[in-house]
């Protein structure tokens, strides 16, 4: 199936805008074809110094509520109104943000690091942590790796989350030990059980308070003797035995493993040529590299867009703030229904990919979703276009590569009536697909 | 597109070739399909529970006579006193109690020490392996998707609960289908056939795209056989006596699940296998409340069910099948917890199921590194369920495996 060079070229600019940007807003898709992909790459993974959309979203109000109040005392009714209002405008802080901000990389890569440190709001049962690991997330989402996973040790809800609190020299919890070598450095099979049991001893010792997710290390309860972890003994703490975990040849391996299964294919391998740019353990390095022509112009590498990104990416063309939309609790209830909600994965290993979200169940909430959405937008531009011109003109303003017949012929038959024309459209397989 | 991509789009276009040669079935012809021809009457249904975080099985069946398990668990163990006695050994969680009335009608089946080979201590590698059906290859499909691929195409004939699709149900083509909770609300009118109209499979769809579509089309039939039946109340039950490890997956609505299920099951949908799970299994620390609230909605949830079932004609139908994706070490943690470990109990209830014990009780006494040893390989119930319960020949499905257990 091979494309010609004009093709590949458009392949490659609607995946850069799909996958690293949350879509295309208005004439972007357009005027990034005019010119090309080289500058349109440059443009979207350079940071600016200074978001002014991003920067229009106002920090929620999430404060430290103090420990839980006693039972019965009217302390604890006013306790659970506020934690309610905090854990429900989170999200939707979140959500503001993916959608507002005018360069898009820095919210999408936040987004893939949540997934990937995936800490869910219900067991802590605070937001304040939650919010705080966002913002450290952020603050390392194109950073260094290494400096990502020691921020994240000593952050109160991954610790929590991970019974890192209950991890003592008396007999270890090995929760976030194993998770740490599997999910979040090394990957699956990279170390074996009593590597899993040195690490919780070199990871004994923190202790978190969980409103505020305040981590400190208490030397009473630190395993101070030598461990073993990797062939490696030595007196490991924490901190020692991550920057030498993240140091691993392993640990590169696997996050490219994982950056490329999340942003290129979860079908197909790795191009194991990536690890060079991510030697340093500098993520906007193996950013730059995996937005290769030769990877995102590769038809094969097809990826589905998650439900968060398909509804960042619709509310972005359409010009919608989360926050505005009619209501709230409707939105949140949307993406539960389409079992993804920001600050809630199902567990430590995060959101599934591809297929996971493709079930008749979901197809019939995102239609649901769709025409919920599209009632609250302005669609004036739409229909402004000559009725004739308006399935193309469409395809453009969202970024879709190609229209199958099957899709084009729909589109046709419903472009008199722009409601349901942009609905199908945000419904159909190629814009649900990053083809 | 590299070869095996193409080969599946191939695959998945020859297959959308042969559905327009055959009688293609439209949405319609399907809903009418499904009122006309319930589920005959006599026909075996699965029920599968997943506990989702490594149910802790030797604070489900207790070893209570085990001086052992007293000296490896001094802060989480079970006073004989306090468990659910099934024989002079083992006893159930006391919040258990439901079970433990149909262990008491013989109709619970409790094989011990399920596990498989090489055990992995991961949630996601293991529960992988457990919904494979495939410990020693790596899999994509689960074994049950497999069984829907072994059968004439019905988007009804596998259905799991919630919005997202388990790897259980997946099949390499061919899959079951998803049925959220809550409201089903369906495109009508016009717009419902344009809706059709991007459902087809496309020739120049990868194979993602024709999946997107595929799932829309599956939709349609789905929920639009559903939606009546949901309105109708639930079979009523008249004989019924009146969360910390939450990060490893699973449902929260157990109960609300099975109510769907009941409903469904008894206004005669062509379902044989209904997927439902709850999580919070991972009790890393303070574990005894959570699990015995776990585990009191587990058996509160399959009691009630089956007490509803009970006044239908299909009662004497339905196996239930609960399992977890491993056990727990045997040796509590510092945090009133456990840490992940081996094998387990799986559970097989129903009128058809031979109650008592199988398999071997893994022993206290001959731990391989902390851990329970397997007893009992989980291919020997998936081969009973599959011949037995599914009426479908277990080879195949479970990559050449032979044997299998005696529990119907």
């Amino acid at each position: 199936m091979g494309l010609t060079g004009l093709e590949e070229e458009r392949l490659a600019i609607a995946r850069l805008y799909q996958r690293f940007a949350f879509g295309p807003r208005t004439g972007e898709f357009q005027a990034a074809l005019n010119s090309g992909f080289a500058a349109t790459r440059d443009l979207l993974l350079k940071p600016p110094a200074s978001d002014a959309g991003a920067n229009r979203v106002m920090a929620p109000k999430i404060i430290d509520l103090g420990p839980r109040p006693n039972q019965k005392t009217s302390d604890l009714i006013e306790f659970n109104i506020a934690l309610r209002q905090q854990v429900k405008e989170l999200p939707i802080w979140w959500l503001d943000r993916m959608v507002q901000a005018d360069h898009g990389l820095t919210e999408r890569m936040t987004w893939f690091w949540h997934g990937h440190w995936a800490t869910a709001i219900g067991k802590l049962n605070f937001a304040y942590p939650m919010y705080l690991q966002n913002e450290t997330l952020r603050k390392y989402a194109l950073g260094n790796f290494a400096d990502q996973a020691s921020a994240m040790l000593s952050d109160g809800a991954l610790q929590y989350w991970l019974d890192g609190g209950d991890n003592t020299v008396k007999a270890p919890n090995e929760n976030l030990a194993r998770e740490l070598m599997e999910l979040f450095v090394l990957g699956v099979n990279r170390y074996s059980e009593t590597d899993v049991r040195e690490l919780a001893r070199a990871l004994t010792g923190y202790q978190v308070v969980r409103s505020s997710g305040k981590v400190t290390l208490n030397n009473k309860r630190f395993d101070a003797g030598i461990k073993t972890i990797l062939g490696s003994s030595t007196n490991f703490n924490g901190a020692s035995a991550t920057n030498y975990l993240v140091a691993k040849p392993d640990a590169a391996k696997f996050i490219v493993e994982r950056i490329w299964f999340r942003f290129i294919s979860s079908q197909l391998a790795a191009d194991p040529k990536l690890e060079n740019a991510f030697q340093a353990r500098d993520i906007a390095s193996l950013i730059s590299a995996i937005t290769d022509i030769s990877y995102l112009g590769d038809p094969a590498n097809s990826i589905v867009k998650a439900p968060v990104e398909w509804f960042a990416g619709v509310a972005r063309y359409l010009n919608l703030t989360p926050s505005n939309l009619k209501t709230s609790a409707q939105l949140l209830s949307y993406l539960d229904k389409l079992a993804q909600v920001p600050f809630n994965p199902p567990n430590v290993g995060g959101w599934p990919t591809d297929e996971a979200w493709l079930s008749s169940a979901s197809a019939q909430s995102r239609i649901q979703f769709a025409g919920w959405l599209i009632k609250q937008a302005d669609l004036t531009s739409l229909a402004n276009v000559p009725v004739k011109k308006r399935v193309a003109w469409l395809q453009d303003e969202l970024g879709i590569f190609a229209l199958s017949n099957r899709t084009r012929l729909a589109l046709e038959g419903v472009k008199s009536n722009p409601v349901q024309l942009l609905q199908l459209a945000i419904c159909s397989p190629e814009y649900v697909v990053s083809a | 597109m590299d070869t095996i991509t193409r080969r599946k789009f191939l695959k998945l276009s020859g297959a959308a070739a042969v559905g327009a040669t055959a009688p293609m079935l439209t949405f319609e012809e399907i809903a009418i399909a499904a009122q006309a021809r319930p589920l005959p009457l006599g026909t075996p249904i699965l029920i599968m529970v997943t506990l989702y975080g490594g149910n802790d099985g030797i604070n489900t069946v207790v070893p209570y006579s085990d001086s052992l398990y007293y000296d490896l668990r001094p802060d989480i163990s079970y006073a004989p006193d306090k468990v659910l006695k099934l024989n002079d050994q083992l006893g159930l969680n006391p919040a258990m109690s439901g079970i433990k009335t149909l262990w008491d009608q013989n109709k619970v089946a409790i094989v011990r020490g399920v596990g498989y080979p090489k055990p992995d201590r991961s949630h996601f590698t293991s529960m992988a392996i457990w919904q494979s059906g495939a410990p020693e290859t790596k899999l994509n499909s689960g074994w049950l998707g497999r069984w829907v691929e072994s059968q004439a195409v019905d988007p009804m004939l596998a259905i799991s609960l919630g919005s997202v699709l388990p790897p259980l149900l997946a099949g390499e083509m061919r899959s079951g289908s998803a049925l959220p909770l809550g409201g089903l609300v369906i495109p009508t009118g016009t717009f419902a056939l344009d809706c059709q109209k991007i459902a087809r499979v496309a020739s120049s769809d990868n194979k993602l795209m024709a999946a997107a579509a595929t799932s829309m089309r599956t939709l349609f039939s789905v929920s639009s056989n559903i939606t009546p039946i949901l309105k109708m109340p639930a079979p009523v039950a008249d004989d019924l006596p009146t969360t910390n490890g939450g990060n490893a997956g699973g449902d929260s609505n157990l109960s609300q699940q099975l109510d769907v299920v009941a409903k469904l099951i008894a206004a005669g949908s062509p379902t044989r296998v209904w997927s439902v799970s709850l999580g919070g299994f991972d009790t890393h620390a303070n574990e005894a409340d959570t699990q015995a609230e776990l585990l009191g909605t587990v058996s509160t949830a399959l009691t009630r069910f089956a007490s509803q079932m009970k006044n239908t004609q299909r009662g004497k139908d339905i196996v239930t099948m609960v399992y977890s994706e491993f056990g727990r070490r045997v040796k509590g943690n510092a945090s009133q917890g456990t840490d992940h470990g081996t094998a387990g109990p799986v559970f097989l209830i129903g009128d058809r199921v031979k109650g008592g014990f199988y398999g071997d009780q893994p022993s206290l006494a001959k731990l391989i590194n902390g851990d329970l040893a397997v007893t009992t390989d989980f291919r020997d119930i998936y081969a009973a369920v599959l011949e037995d319960v599914l009426k479908t020949p277990a080879e195949k499905v479970l990559s050449g495996w032979k044997s299998k257990g005696q529990y119907f």
